[in-house]
């Protein structure tokens, strides 16, 4: 036991560097984090709260508890880190930066997760991510750096690893979105962001800058978990994230609007909810704008969870499934009792987890991109019903 | 005392009680590994800390029950805790032992919109009752700053306050009954769902504030109201603090009992500006929020009679806001006091002492010059309504003996405050952190009758030891 006079949490001790002291020290412990946590309202149990981590991480820092505590491998791990506890933070606290830097010493050596360090190999082998020929057409033939071209073209568009080998037509949607508008170069590799995740921010950060200098300028991208990263390594100005890009951009050339009709089926229009990213959301604070676009061609229904992590949450669903699966259940049963048509992503590992979760219940409701969900308003402008 | 006296040397409990823990609440329930228990050995309070030997987490009173009398009969401390949210140190257990968890047990049992009622689990959320109730169209009035995460049990232990003090009265305004169960086992019920109830000694009141140093509470039945048709909010800007607590003075002198009446001094308001550009003025000594709930036509007639008492105090400007955006607008710059004021250093003191509202104003010049006499950064916020302030010391603790300082002025205050008039805490609690300035505030026949008390509830002496009445 210690006690408020042997050894009162803030005083300056002797620390181990493992953490940026000033990002550390910001928590003042109040607690309002414990509700806006997806781990917390699991378990009710202040191990599994943001405000429980930091004192663990603290403790850990000033060597009370060493990175063999099996407490700290767990709860390292349990966190889904989606930042949604920054979003009601009194003070501050950069509770995404925090974790990374708990998972760089955390998961070292033989402490990280087996999965993990496959996932951060095998993403760092970039010829094996080069865009394949399922979006052959989209992409430039060359590998070299390109400059913004002054006729109009605004952004380079990001292929994110995850989408271009599961969903290409996301890329492809865009495009039609913004004919002339961005440029796709081939070869891009890895933003890092999945390494900054699992342990490997030093990795990540040297990947988020070498993508920064293949796609100069702005960089648009279509996955959330993406755009958090780079816009921490890069900067916000950056990056911009497809719903941002599209309504600015539009706002900007209403005469680059395409025509878009309002989605129907058997006479009423369909009714589309949302997941949002947490990095999105919690990370660049962009949530109106997807919301606004789904209103804009179909009947915008909100998802009561829409703000709160699916679970995918990167490579969680990979690490964690049990725990990944009990935290999506809540928005598997919002999804089936709120009779949708279809239910919108704006990143692409949450686009697998609900696909997942609904094939397994057998649902009719389908998950689309948000690129997909406009382009097919675009093809229908000229066709009746589906 | 009687009975057996706490264990003061800390170690692991035997492998025997450990087994009786496991046995009761299930073995996933006891938590006794060191990073297990870190999380639990402190709450919303700086600097202080103490690891528990084991952390315990029931779900039905039947458990609370056999874990409070295995504690009294081997003599372990045991401390109970909600969300720990709590800023006087009230749940670090400082004598170890166990930690006594009732977040799991957070159902709202009911909401009797016919009877005017809620009864809730001793881990409810606050937030949850209110939304509960709302639901029904009714208020639960008291709305402490940590509201969403707090539990509606450790509300009721640290008898917390909030906004809406002085129209609505705090916790203990509301709490009609408990379930509690004592350090010895026995499940009491005290009040019900009366409103008139005289029988016996007001024990709902006497466990309402205890702070977890008679009785664990497992269930509590409160008083809702009809919830205000609506509600609005205005902001006036004074030269000088003392202006401000005129005019608070004029307005309840006038007949108005409003629903809000928070103020800032000036640095705290620089402090605001400085993080969240708000457009507030900077030169300005004070800043005075008030607003009323209740008929639309009421309301306004409130905020017209309110604004007219502080521009004829020499107000330097006053805005109404008639509608919830243009409230919430104005509330921004109460809301992010402790935000702005948070991100100035490491460690960010929150106090809380009250005193007589006329002497508001004198109270917080008294604070400005004690802060400078200490060479501390302290601001200050709070409700004007009911005298209780916030004043607020940040500091970081690398920076020499800033603590000792920080520690010296807020003696001073506390102690400025009670010449005063006033008291310690209006609404955080004593805990361990106001333990030093208790017998003052008391008097040693208060202090030995808190004592006397403590015997008769805990006469095994296991219930959070050290705290009130040890």
């Amino acid at each position: 036991m210690s006690t408020d006079e042997q050894a009162p949490p803030g005083t300056p001790q002797a620390t181990r560097g493992i953490f940026d002291p000033q990002l550390l020290s910001a928590c003042i412990s109040c607690g309002f984090c414990l509700p806006a946590c997806p781990t917390y309202r699991l378990t009710l149990d202040e191990r599994s709260s943001p405000r429980g981590r930091i004192t663990l991480m603290r403790a850990l820092e000033e060597g009370r508890l060493d990175e063999d505590d099996p407490t700290l491998q767990e709860q390292a791990a349990f966190c889904l880190g989606c930042r949604a506890c920054e979003t009601v933070c009194p003070a501050g606290v950069r509770y995404g930066q925090l974790l990374e830097q708990w998972r760089d010493h955390q998961w070292r050596g033989r402490h990280v997760p087996p999965l993990a360090l496959g996932l951060r190999a095998g993403m760092r082998i970039t010829p094996a991510f080069t865009v394949g020929g399922r979006l052959r057409g989209a992409a430039r033939p060359t590998g070299a750096p390109s400059p913004l071209a002054p006729d109009g073209v605004r952004a380079h568009l990001m292929l994110g690893c995850a989408e271009r080998v599961l969903y290409p037509q996301v890329s492809r949607a865009v495009l039609q979105l913004l004919p002339g508008v961005v440029d796709v170069p081939s070869g891009q590799g890895c933003c890092g962001a999945m390494h900054a995740h699992n342990g490997g921010s030093g990795a990540a950060h040297a990947m988020a800058e070498e993508l920064g200098r293949r796609l100069p300028g702005l960089i648009l991208t279509t996955a959330g978990g993406c755009g958090g990263h780079l816009a921490q390594v890069l900067g916000r100005d950056r990056v911009r994230e497809l719903s941002e890009f599209l309504l600015e951009y539009w706002g900007e050339h209403p005469e680059r609007i395409p025509p878009l009709r309002r989605l129907s089926r058997d006479g009423r229009a369909l009714r589309v909810g949302l997941q949002d990213s947490c990095h999105l959301r919690n990370g660049l604070g962009v949530t109106a704008q997807p919301r606004e676009l789904v209103a804009r061609v179909a009947e915008y229904v909100e998802l009561p969870s829409a703000g709160s992590c699916c679970g995918s949450a990167g490579t969680y669903s990979l690490l964690r499934p049990e725990d990944s699966q009990r935290v999506l259940d809540t928005h598997l049963d919002e999804i089936e009792a709120a009779d949708l048509d279809h239910v919108v992503v704006v990143n692409p590992v949450c686009q697998r987890q609900l696909i997942g979760g609904l094939r397994r219940r057998r649902s009719r409701v389908t998950v689309l991109h948000l690129a997909e969900l406009l382009a097919l308003a675009l093809r229908e402008r000229a066709a009746t019903d589906e | 005392m009687t009975g057996a006296a706490p264990r003061t040397a800390p170690g692991p409990l035997d492998s025997g009680v450990l087994d009786e823990l496991r046995a009761i609440v299930g073995a996933e329930h006891v938590l006794t590994s060191d990073g297990d228990v870190e999380p639990f050995s402190r709450d919303a309070t700086p600097l202080f800390r103490a690891k528990p030997d084991a952390v315990v987490l029931p779900a039905t009173t039947e458990q609370v029950s056999a874990v409070l009398a295995l504690a009294t009969r081997r003599g372990i401390p045991v401390t109970p805790r909600g969300a720990g949210s709590n800023l006087a140190a009230a749940t670090v257990p400082e004598h170890g032992g166990i930690v006594l968890v009732l977040t799991r047990m957070n159902a709202v049992l009911e909401v009797s919109g016919a009877e005017l009622l809620a009864v809730v689990q001793a881990g409810a959320t606050t937030a949850a009752l209110a939304d509960a109730a709302a639901a029904q169209g009714l208020l639960y009035a008291p709305d402490p700053g940590s509201r969403t995460v707090s539990t509606v049990a450790g509300n009721v232990a640290m008898c917390a306050g909030g906004l809406r003090g002085l129209k609505y009265g705090v916790t203990r305004n509301y709490v009609l009954g408990l379930e509690a169960v004592l350090p010895t086992g026995e499940v009491l019920r005290t009040g019900g769902r009366l409103w008139k109830d005289v029988a016996g000694y007001d024990l709902t009141r006497l466990l309402t504030g205890s702070e977890g140093t008679l009785a664990v509470i497992t269930e509590v039945t409160v008083a809702l109201l009809p919830l205000p048709a609506t509600a609005g909010t205005g902001v006036a800007y004074f030269d000088h603090l003392a202006d401000a607590g005129r005019a608070v003075a004029r307005i309840i002198a006038d007949g108005a009992l409003p629903a809000t009446l928070e103020f800032l001094d000036r640095r705290c308001i620089n402090a605001v500006e400085d993080f969240a550009h708000l457009g507030l003025d900077r030169d300005a000594g004070a800043l005075l929020l008030f607003g009323d709930d209740g008929a639309p036509d009421v309301v306004a007639a409130s905020l017209e009679r309110m604004a007219g008492a502080c521009t004829r105090l020499g107000a330097r400007g006053v805005t109404l806001a008639r509608d919830v955006a243009e409230s919430d607008a104005l509330l921004a710059a109460r809301r992010c006091s402790l935000p702005a004021l948070a991100r100035l250093a490491p460690i960010t003191m929150l106090e809380d002492v009250t005193v007589p509202r006329p002497k508001l104003a004198e109270m917080v010049d008294e604070i400005d010059r004690i802060a400078a006499r200490h060479d501390v950064v302290c601001a200050t916020f709070g409700h004007a309504g009911d005298g209780n302030l916030h004043p607020t010391i940040v500091f970081d603790p690398a920076d020499g003996d800033v603590r000792r300082r920080a520690e010296a002025a807020f003696d001073e205050v506390f102690r400025t405050a009670m010449r005063l008039g006033g008291t310690i805490t209006g609404e955080h609690g004593v805990g361990a952190a106001k333990r030093p300035w208790l017998a003052a505030r008391l008097g040693e026949d208060q202090l030995a009758l808190l004592r006397r008390i403590k015997t008769a509830f805990d006469p095994a002496g296991i219930l959070n030891p050290g705290k009130l009445g040890s």
